[in-house]
Protein backbone atom coordinates (compact mmCIF):
# COMPACT_ATOMS: atom_id res chain seq x y z
CA UNK A 1 0.00 0.00 0.00
CA UNK A 2 2.89 2.36 0.81
CA UNK A 3 4.37 1.94 -2.66
CA UNK A 4 1.00 2.27 -4.38
CA UNK A 5 0.23 5.44 -2.44
CA UNK A 6 3.64 6.81 -3.39
CA UNK A 7 3.09 6.05 -7.08
CA UNK A 8 -0.43 7.56 -7.06
CA UNK A 9 0.77 10.74 -5.36
CA UNK A 10 3.76 11.08 -7.69
CA UNK A 11 1.57 10.66 -10.78
CA UNK A 12 -0.95 13.16 -9.39
CA UNK A 13 1.78 15.72 -8.82
CA UNK A 14 3.14 15.11 -12.32
CA UNK A 15 -0.29 15.51 -13.92
CA UNK A 16 -1.14 18.63 -11.98
CA UNK A 17 2.24 20.31 -12.63
CA UNK A 18 2.16 19.36 -16.31
CA UNK A 19 -1.34 20.75 -16.86
CA UNK A 20 -0.64 23.93 -14.89
CA UNK A 21 2.61 24.74 -16.68
CA UNK A 22 1.24 23.73 -20.09
CA UNK A 23 -1.75 26.05 -19.65
CA UNK A 24 0.55 28.87 -18.49
CA UNK A 25 2.95 28.33 -21.40
CA UNK A 26 0.20 28.04 -24.02
CA UNK A 27 -1.36 31.30 -22.85
CA UNK A 28 1.74 33.37 -22.21
CA UNK A 29 4.47 32.47 -24.73
CA UNK A 30 3.15 34.93 -27.34
CA UNK A 31 3.73 37.87 -25.02
CA UNK A 32 7.31 36.80 -24.47
CA UNK A 33 7.82 36.11 -28.17
CA UNK A 34 6.90 39.68 -29.00
CA UNK A 35 10.39 40.66 -27.91
CA UNK A 36 11.49 40.67 -31.53
CA UNK A 37 15.06 41.75 -31.08
CA UNK A 38 15.93 38.13 -30.36
CA UNK A 39 18.11 36.65 -33.13
CA UNK A 40 16.84 33.38 -34.71
CA UNK A 41 19.42 31.23 -32.94
CA UNK A 42 18.28 32.39 -29.52
CA UNK A 43 14.64 32.55 -30.55
CA UNK A 44 14.59 28.89 -31.64
CA UNK A 45 16.25 27.79 -28.41
CA UNK A 46 13.97 29.95 -26.32
CA UNK A 47 10.79 28.72 -28.02
CA UNK A 48 11.83 25.10 -27.71
CA UNK A 49 12.72 25.62 -24.04
CA UNK A 50 9.33 27.26 -23.46
CA UNK A 51 7.60 24.39 -25.25
CA UNK A 52 9.23 21.67 -23.16
CA UNK A 53 9.13 23.67 -19.93
CA UNK A 54 5.94 21.92 -18.68
CA UNK A 55 7.44 18.47 -19.26
CA UNK A 56 10.79 19.43 -17.71
CA UNK A 57 9.22 21.07 -14.68
CA UNK A 58 6.83 18.13 -14.15
CA UNK A 59 9.67 15.61 -14.29
CA UNK A 60 11.81 17.76 -11.98
CA UNK A 61 9.02 18.30 -9.45
CA UNK A 62 8.12 14.61 -9.44
CA UNK A 63 11.64 13.21 -9.21
CA UNK A 64 13.28 15.90 -7.10
CA UNK A 65 10.44 16.78 -4.73
CA UNK A 66 7.45 14.44 -4.73
CA UNK A 67 9.25 11.10 -4.62
CA UNK A 68 11.95 12.13 -2.07
CA UNK A 69 9.42 13.90 0.17
CA UNK A 70 7.23 10.80 0.18
CA UNK A 71 10.11 8.40 0.88
CA UNK A 72 11.71 10.59 3.57
CA UNK A 73 8.69 12.03 5.35
CA UNK A 74 5.86 9.52 4.96
CA UNK A 75 5.60 7.06 7.89
CA UNK A 76 5.72 3.48 6.61
CA UNK A 77 3.85 1.67 9.36
CA UNK A 78 0.43 3.31 8.92
CA UNK A 79 -2.53 1.62 7.18
CA UNK A 80 -3.51 4.85 5.42
CA UNK A 81 -5.43 4.37 2.13
CA UNK A 82 -4.51 5.87 -1.23
CA UNK A 83 -7.39 8.35 -1.30
CA UNK A 84 -9.87 9.14 -4.06
CA UNK A 85 -8.14 12.28 -5.40
CA UNK A 86 -4.73 10.59 -6.02
CA UNK A 87 -6.47 7.65 -7.75
CA UNK A 88 -8.44 9.96 -10.05
CA UNK A 89 -5.47 12.24 -10.82
CA UNK A 90 -3.11 9.33 -11.42
CA UNK A 91 -5.68 7.83 -13.83
CA UNK A 92 -5.63 11.17 -15.72
CA UNK A 93 -1.86 11.07 -15.70
CA UNK A 94 -1.72 7.51 -17.07
CA UNK A 95 -4.15 8.52 -19.83
CA UNK A 96 -1.95 11.53 -20.63
CA UNK A 97 1.12 9.29 -20.79
CA UNK A 98 -0.71 6.88 -23.10
CA UNK A 99 -1.79 9.67 -25.47
CA UNK A 100 1.66 11.27 -25.54
CA UNK A 101 3.54 8.03 -26.08
CA UNK A 102 1.12 6.89 -28.78
CA UNK A 103 1.66 10.17 -30.62
CA UNK A 104 5.43 9.85 -30.40
CA UNK A 105 5.42 6.17 -31.39
CA UNK A 106 3.10 6.85 -34.31
CA UNK A 107 5.30 9.73 -35.52
CA UNK A 108 8.41 7.60 -35.34
CA UNK A 109 6.94 4.51 -37.01
CA UNK A 110 5.29 6.63 -39.71
CA UNK A 111 8.62 8.32 -40.42
CA UNK A 112 10.44 4.99 -40.54
CA UNK A 113 7.89 3.63 -42.98
CA UNK A 114 8.20 6.65 -45.27
CA UNK A 115 12.00 6.48 -45.14
CA UNK A 116 11.96 2.76 -46.03
CA UNK A 117 9.61 3.54 -48.89
CA UNK A 118 11.84 6.34 -50.13
CA UNK A 119 14.99 4.24 -49.81
CA UNK A 120 13.53 1.64 -52.13
CA UNK A 121 14.71 2.75 -55.53
CA UNK A 122 16.70 5.72 -54.15
CA UNK A 123 20.16 6.39 -55.52
CA UNK A 124 23.09 7.28 -53.23
CA UNK A 125 24.51 10.79 -53.63
CA UNK A 126 27.75 12.23 -52.31
CA UNK A 127 26.66 15.71 -51.31
CA UNK A 128 27.98 16.06 -47.79
CA UNK A 129 30.29 14.18 -45.45
CA UNK A 130 28.02 15.01 -42.55
CA UNK A 131 24.91 13.18 -43.71
CA UNK A 132 24.14 10.29 -46.11
CA UNK A 133 22.21 11.62 -49.09
CA UNK A 134 19.86 9.91 -51.51
CA UNK A 135 18.24 10.90 -54.76
CA UNK A 136 14.53 10.28 -55.16
CA UNK A 137 12.78 9.96 -58.46
CA UNK A 138 10.28 12.71 -59.32
CA UNK A 139 9.88 16.15 -57.82
CA UNK A 140 8.60 15.59 -54.29
CA UNK A 141 9.85 16.06 -51.63
CA UNK A 142 12.46 18.49 -52.97
CA UNK A 143 14.94 18.38 -50.08
CA UNK A 144 14.23 16.70 -46.77
CA UNK A 145 16.20 15.58 -43.77
CA UNK A 146 14.38 12.62 -42.28
CA UNK A 147 15.03 10.25 -39.43
CA UNK A 148 16.09 10.32 -35.84
CA UNK A 149 19.11 8.20 -34.98
CA UNK A 150 20.67 8.23 -38.43
CA UNK A 151 19.12 11.14 -40.31
CA UNK A 152 19.24 10.89 -44.06
CA UNK A 153 18.99 13.60 -46.65
CA UNK A 154 16.60 13.01 -49.52
CA UNK A 155 16.90 15.12 -52.64
CA UNK A 156 14.43 14.85 -55.46
CA UNK A 157 15.40 14.49 -59.08
CA UNK A 158 13.48 17.73 -59.70
CA UNK A 159 15.53 19.62 -57.10
CA UNK A 160 18.80 18.34 -58.56
CA UNK A 161 17.76 19.46 -62.01
CA UNK A 162 16.82 23.02 -61.06
CA UNK A 163 19.47 23.92 -58.49
CA UNK A 164 22.93 25.11 -59.49
CA UNK A 165 25.87 23.39 -57.71
CA UNK A 166 26.33 26.39 -55.38
CA UNK A 167 22.62 26.53 -54.56
CA UNK A 168 22.54 22.82 -53.85
CA UNK A 169 25.60 23.07 -51.60
CA UNK A 170 24.11 25.78 -49.42
CA UNK A 171 20.70 24.04 -49.37
CA UNK A 172 22.43 20.89 -48.09
CA UNK A 173 24.25 23.01 -45.49
CA UNK A 174 20.85 24.23 -44.33
CA UNK A 175 19.70 20.64 -43.75
CA UNK A 176 22.98 19.76 -42.05
CA UNK A 177 22.41 22.72 -39.73
CA UNK A 178 19.08 21.14 -38.74
CA UNK A 179 20.88 17.87 -38.10
CA UNK A 180 23.60 19.48 -35.95
CA UNK A 181 21.04 20.86 -33.50
CA UNK A 182 18.94 17.67 -33.58
CA UNK A 183 15.80 19.37 -34.87
CA UNK A 184 14.19 16.06 -35.85
CA UNK A 185 14.66 14.78 -32.31
CA UNK A 186 13.16 18.00 -30.99
CA UNK A 187 10.14 17.50 -33.26
CA UNK A 188 9.62 14.09 -31.72
CA UNK A 189 9.88 15.58 -28.22
CA UNK A 190 7.19 18.09 -29.21
CA UNK A 191 4.96 15.21 -30.29
CA UNK A 192 5.61 13.55 -26.95
CA UNK A 193 4.99 16.65 -24.84
CA UNK A 194 1.44 17.02 -26.10
CA UNK A 195 -1.06 19.45 -24.66
CA UNK A 196 -4.06 21.18 -26.28
CA UNK A 197 -3.35 24.71 -27.49
CA UNK A 198 0.37 24.22 -28.12
CA UNK A 199 0.04 24.12 -31.94
CA UNK A 200 0.93 27.77 -32.47
CA UNK A 201 3.99 27.52 -30.25
CA UNK A 202 5.09 24.44 -32.22
CA UNK A 203 4.72 26.38 -35.48
CA UNK A 204 6.61 29.36 -34.06
CA UNK A 205 9.45 27.07 -33.03
CA UNK A 206 9.53 25.44 -36.45
CA UNK A 207 9.77 28.82 -38.15
CA UNK A 208 12.52 29.95 -35.79
CA UNK A 209 14.34 26.65 -36.43
CA UNK A 210 14.17 27.29 -40.18
CA UNK A 211 15.55 30.81 -39.77
CA UNK A 212 18.31 29.50 -37.54
CA UNK A 213 19.23 26.79 -40.07
CA UNK A 214 19.32 29.47 -42.79
CA UNK A 215 21.61 31.56 -40.64
CA UNK A 216 23.88 28.62 -39.80
CA UNK A 217 24.10 27.56 -43.46
CA UNK A 218 25.14 30.95 -44.75
CA UNK A 219 28.49 32.62 -44.16
CA UNK A 220 28.58 35.21 -46.95
CA UNK A 221 26.23 37.40 -48.96
CA UNK A 222 26.82 35.15 -51.96
CA UNK A 223 25.73 32.06 -50.06
CA UNK A 224 22.70 33.94 -48.73
CA UNK A 225 21.64 34.68 -52.32
CA UNK A 226 22.28 31.07 -53.33
CA UNK A 227 20.04 29.82 -50.54
CA UNK A 228 17.37 32.41 -51.39
CA UNK A 229 17.48 31.29 -55.04
CA UNK A 230 17.25 27.64 -53.96
CA UNK A 231 14.19 28.40 -51.82
CA UNK A 232 12.48 30.19 -54.69
CA UNK A 233 13.24 27.44 -57.19
CA UNK A 234 12.08 24.69 -54.85
CA UNK A 235 8.91 26.65 -54.03
CA UNK A 236 7.94 26.23 -57.67
CA UNK A 237 8.16 22.46 -57.39
CA UNK A 238 4.91 20.53 -56.97
CA UNK A 239 4.10 19.68 -53.37
CA UNK A 240 1.30 17.19 -53.22
CA UNK A 241 3.07 14.86 -50.82
CA UNK A 242 3.06 15.38 -47.07
CA UNK A 243 6.35 14.92 -45.28
CA UNK A 244 6.88 12.43 -42.45
CA UNK A 245 6.57 13.89 -38.95
CA UNK A 246 10.18 13.46 -37.88
CA UNK A 247 11.68 15.41 -40.77
CA UNK A 248 12.70 18.92 -41.79
CA UNK A 249 11.93 19.93 -45.38
CA UNK A 250 13.69 22.84 -47.06
CA UNK A 251 10.44 24.29 -48.41
CA UNK A 252 7.23 23.73 -46.51
CA UNK A 253 5.00 26.79 -46.39
CA UNK A 254 4.40 30.45 -47.18
CA UNK A 255 7.00 31.37 -44.58
CA UNK A 256 9.55 30.84 -47.33
CA UNK A 257 8.96 34.44 -48.45
CA UNK A 258 10.07 35.77 -45.06
CA UNK A 259 13.14 33.61 -45.23
CA UNK A 260 14.00 34.86 -48.70
CA UNK A 261 13.49 38.42 -47.44
CA UNK A 262 15.93 37.87 -44.62
CA UNK A 263 18.47 36.22 -46.89
CA UNK A 264 18.28 39.11 -49.34
CA UNK A 265 19.17 41.43 -46.50
CA UNK A 266 21.87 39.22 -45.05
CA UNK A 267 24.77 41.09 -43.46
CA UNK A 268 28.04 40.14 -41.80
CA UNK A 269 26.54 41.12 -38.46
CA UNK A 270 24.25 38.08 -38.71
CA UNK A 271 27.26 35.94 -37.91
CA UNK A 272 27.89 37.66 -34.61
CA UNK A 273 24.82 36.72 -32.59
CA UNK A 274 26.15 34.01 -30.29
CA UNK A 275 25.06 32.69 -26.93
CA UNK A 276 27.08 34.05 -24.09
CA UNK A 277 28.07 30.89 -22.22
CA UNK A 278 29.39 32.54 -19.02
CA UNK A 279 26.08 34.35 -18.43
CA UNK A 280 24.18 31.09 -18.94
CA UNK A 281 26.43 29.28 -16.49
CA UNK A 282 25.95 32.08 -13.98
CA UNK A 283 22.15 31.85 -14.28
CA UNK A 284 22.34 28.08 -13.81
CA UNK A 285 24.54 28.42 -10.75
CA UNK A 286 22.22 31.00 -9.17
CA UNK A 287 19.19 28.78 -9.83
CA UNK A 288 20.90 25.73 -8.34
CA UNK A 289 21.94 27.73 -5.24
CA UNK A 290 18.36 28.89 -4.69
CA UNK A 291 17.08 25.33 -5.06
CA UNK A 292 19.76 24.02 -2.66
CA UNK A 293 18.83 26.56 0.02
CA UNK A 294 15.09 26.06 -0.37
CA UNK A 295 15.17 22.26 -0.83
CA UNK A 296 14.39 21.28 2.78
CA UNK A 297 11.34 23.56 3.17
CA UNK A 298 10.17 22.56 -0.32
CA UNK A 299 10.19 18.88 0.64
CA UNK A 300 8.12 19.68 3.75
CA UNK A 301 5.62 21.68 1.70
CA UNK A 302 5.35 18.95 -0.94
CA UNK A 303 4.66 16.39 1.75
CA UNK A 304 2.04 18.62 3.32
CA UNK A 305 0.26 18.92 -0.06
CA UNK A 306 0.47 15.14 -0.51
CA UNK A 307 -1.10 14.62 2.92
CA UNK A 308 -3.88 17.04 2.04
CA UNK A 309 -4.42 15.23 -1.25
CA UNK A 310 -4.75 11.82 0.42
CA UNK A 311 -7.30 13.10 2.93
CA UNK B 1 -2.18 31.83 -60.85
CA UNK B 2 -3.68 31.28 -57.48
CA UNK B 3 -5.83 34.27 -56.61
CA UNK B 4 -6.53 33.45 -52.98
CA UNK B 5 -5.88 36.23 -50.49
CA UNK B 6 -3.79 35.69 -47.37
CA UNK B 7 -6.64 36.34 -44.99
CA UNK B 8 -4.23 35.90 -42.10
CA UNK B 9 -3.49 39.60 -42.18
CA UNK B 10 -7.13 40.58 -42.08
CA UNK B 11 -8.06 38.53 -39.09
CA UNK B 12 -4.72 38.09 -37.42
CA UNK B 13 -4.91 34.34 -37.94
CA UNK B 14 -4.42 32.19 -40.98
CA UNK B 15 -7.66 30.86 -42.38
CA UNK B 16 -8.05 27.18 -43.08
CA UNK B 17 -8.98 25.86 -46.55
CA UNK B 18 -12.66 25.50 -45.66
CA UNK B 19 -12.84 29.03 -44.25
CA UNK B 20 -11.22 30.37 -47.41
CA UNK B 21 -13.61 28.35 -49.58
CA UNK B 22 -16.67 29.66 -47.76
CA UNK B 23 -15.42 33.23 -47.85
CA UNK B 24 -14.79 32.88 -51.59
CA UNK B 25 -18.33 31.54 -52.04
CA UNK B 26 -19.76 34.52 -50.16
CA UNK B 27 -17.73 36.93 -52.24
CA UNK B 28 -19.14 35.32 -55.38
CA UNK B 29 -22.73 35.30 -54.13
CA UNK B 30 -22.79 38.54 -52.13
CA UNK B 31 -24.67 36.89 -49.26
CA UNK B 32 -25.98 33.45 -48.34
CA UNK B 33 -27.44 31.30 -45.60
CA UNK B 34 -25.82 27.98 -44.72
CA UNK B 35 -28.64 26.14 -46.50
CA UNK B 36 -28.13 28.19 -49.67
CA UNK B 37 -24.42 27.41 -49.65
CA UNK B 38 -25.16 23.71 -49.45
CA UNK B 39 -28.03 23.70 -51.92
CA UNK B 40 -26.10 23.57 -55.21
CA UNK B 41 -23.76 20.83 -53.96
CA UNK B 42 -20.52 22.73 -54.65
CA UNK B 43 -19.79 22.42 -50.94
CA UNK B 44 -20.24 18.81 -49.88
CA UNK B 45 -20.07 19.08 -46.14
CA UNK B 46 -22.36 18.57 -43.16
CA UNK B 47 -24.70 21.43 -42.33
CA UNK B 48 -23.24 21.76 -38.83
CA UNK B 49 -19.67 21.92 -40.19
CA UNK B 50 -20.53 24.81 -42.50
CA UNK B 51 -22.59 26.51 -39.77
CA UNK B 52 -19.71 26.28 -37.27
CA UNK B 53 -17.20 27.57 -39.82
CA UNK B 54 -19.44 30.51 -40.77
CA UNK B 55 -19.85 31.32 -37.10
CA UNK B 56 -16.08 31.25 -36.69
CA UNK B 57 -15.64 33.62 -39.64
CA UNK B 58 -18.23 35.91 -38.08
CA UNK B 59 -16.38 35.87 -34.76
CA UNK B 60 -13.12 36.62 -36.58
CA UNK B 61 -14.79 39.75 -37.91
CA UNK B 62 -14.77 38.71 -41.56
CA UNK B 63 -18.53 38.29 -41.91
CA UNK B 64 -21.66 40.16 -40.87
CA UNK B 65 -24.96 38.41 -40.33
CA UNK B 66 -28.66 39.11 -39.92
CA UNK B 67 -31.34 36.79 -38.63
CA UNK B 68 -33.52 35.29 -41.32
CA UNK B 69 -36.21 33.06 -39.87
CA UNK B 70 -34.43 30.53 -37.70
CA UNK B 71 -31.10 30.89 -39.51
CA UNK B 72 -28.59 33.64 -40.26
CA UNK B 73 -27.83 35.28 -43.56
CA UNK B 74 -24.10 36.00 -43.84
CA UNK B 75 -22.39 38.86 -45.72
CA UNK B 76 -18.67 39.43 -46.21
CA UNK B 77 -17.58 42.55 -44.30
CA UNK B 78 -15.17 43.55 -47.03
CA UNK B 79 -15.13 43.04 -50.74
CA UNK B 80 -12.38 40.90 -52.18
CA UNK B 81 -10.40 44.02 -53.14
CA UNK B 82 -10.88 45.66 -49.74
CA UNK B 83 -9.66 42.49 -48.07
CA UNK B 84 -6.63 42.52 -50.36
CA UNK B 85 -5.92 46.13 -49.43
CA UNK B 86 -6.35 45.46 -45.70
CA UNK B 87 -4.07 42.44 -46.05
CA UNK B 88 -1.35 44.65 -47.52
CA UNK B 89 -1.78 47.36 -44.87
CA UNK B 90 -1.79 44.82 -42.05
CA UNK B 91 1.31 43.21 -43.47
CA UNK B 92 3.14 46.54 -43.59
CA UNK B 93 1.97 47.37 -40.08
CA UNK B 94 3.36 44.07 -38.83
CA UNK B 95 6.61 44.64 -40.63
CA UNK B 96 6.96 48.08 -39.05
CA UNK B 97 6.72 46.38 -35.68
CA UNK B 98 9.33 43.78 -36.55
CA UNK B 99 12.92 43.77 -35.39
CA UNK B 100 14.39 45.24 -38.55
CA UNK B 101 12.06 48.21 -38.94
CA UNK B 102 15.00 50.61 -39.21
CA UNK B 103 15.88 49.21 -42.62
CA UNK B 104 12.52 47.91 -43.79
CA UNK B 105 13.33 45.75 -46.79
CA UNK B 106 10.95 45.79 -49.71
CA UNK B 107 11.17 42.06 -50.03
CA UNK B 108 9.51 41.61 -46.61
CA UNK B 109 6.28 42.86 -48.09
CA UNK B 110 5.99 39.66 -50.04
CA UNK B 111 4.97 37.92 -46.82
CA UNK B 112 1.50 39.26 -47.48
CA UNK B 113 1.12 37.24 -50.63
CA UNK B 114 0.00 33.71 -51.26
CA UNK B 115 2.45 30.85 -51.05
CA UNK B 116 1.63 29.57 -54.49
CA UNK B 117 1.83 32.93 -56.16
CA UNK B 118 4.05 32.46 -59.16
CA UNK B 119 4.26 36.21 -59.69
CA UNK B 120 5.62 36.63 -56.20
CA UNK B 121 8.26 34.00 -56.88
CA UNK B 122 9.17 35.81 -60.10
CA UNK B 123 9.56 39.06 -58.17
CA UNK B 124 11.70 37.36 -55.56
CA UNK B 125 13.85 35.83 -58.27
CA UNK B 126 14.32 39.28 -59.81
CA UNK B 127 15.41 40.64 -56.42
CA UNK B 128 17.92 37.81 -56.05
CA UNK B 129 19.25 38.40 -59.57
CA UNK B 130 19.57 42.13 -58.92
CA UNK B 131 21.44 41.50 -55.66
CA UNK B 132 23.70 39.04 -57.46
CA UNK B 133 24.52 41.62 -60.11
CA UNK B 134 25.26 44.22 -57.42
CA UNK B 135 27.51 41.77 -55.64
CA UNK B 136 29.35 40.94 -58.84
CA UNK B 137 29.88 44.62 -59.62
CA UNK B 138 31.18 45.20 -56.10
CA UNK B 139 33.58 42.29 -56.44
CA UNK B 140 34.86 43.56 -59.79
CA UNK B 141 35.42 47.16 -58.67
Amino acid sequence: MFALRGIAISLSFFWFTYCLFSALTASSWQFLHRVRTIPPRVSATFLFAARILPLSVSIAVTLALTVPSFILLEPRGTDEGIGVAPIVFSAFCVTLFAVCFMRAIYAQTDTQEVISQWLRGARTLSLSEAVPAFQLAGTVPPLTLAGLRRPRLFVSEGALSVLSPDELTVAVKHEVAHMRVHDNFKKLILRLAWFPGMGELDKAWQRAAELRADQEAVSSAREALDLAAALIKLSRQPRNESLPTVSMGLVRDAFVTVRVGRLLNWEETDLRSRWKLPSLLLCGAVLLSIIAVAYGPLLQETHAIAEWLVR
Amino acid sequence: MNKSIPYAWVSGTLLGPLEQQLLDELWSRGSATVRELLRDQTIKLAYTTVMTTMDRLYKKGLLDRIEEGRAYRYFPRQTRDEARRIAAVESIRQLMGSDDSSSLPLSYLVEALSEHDERLLDELQKLVDRKRRELKKRDQS
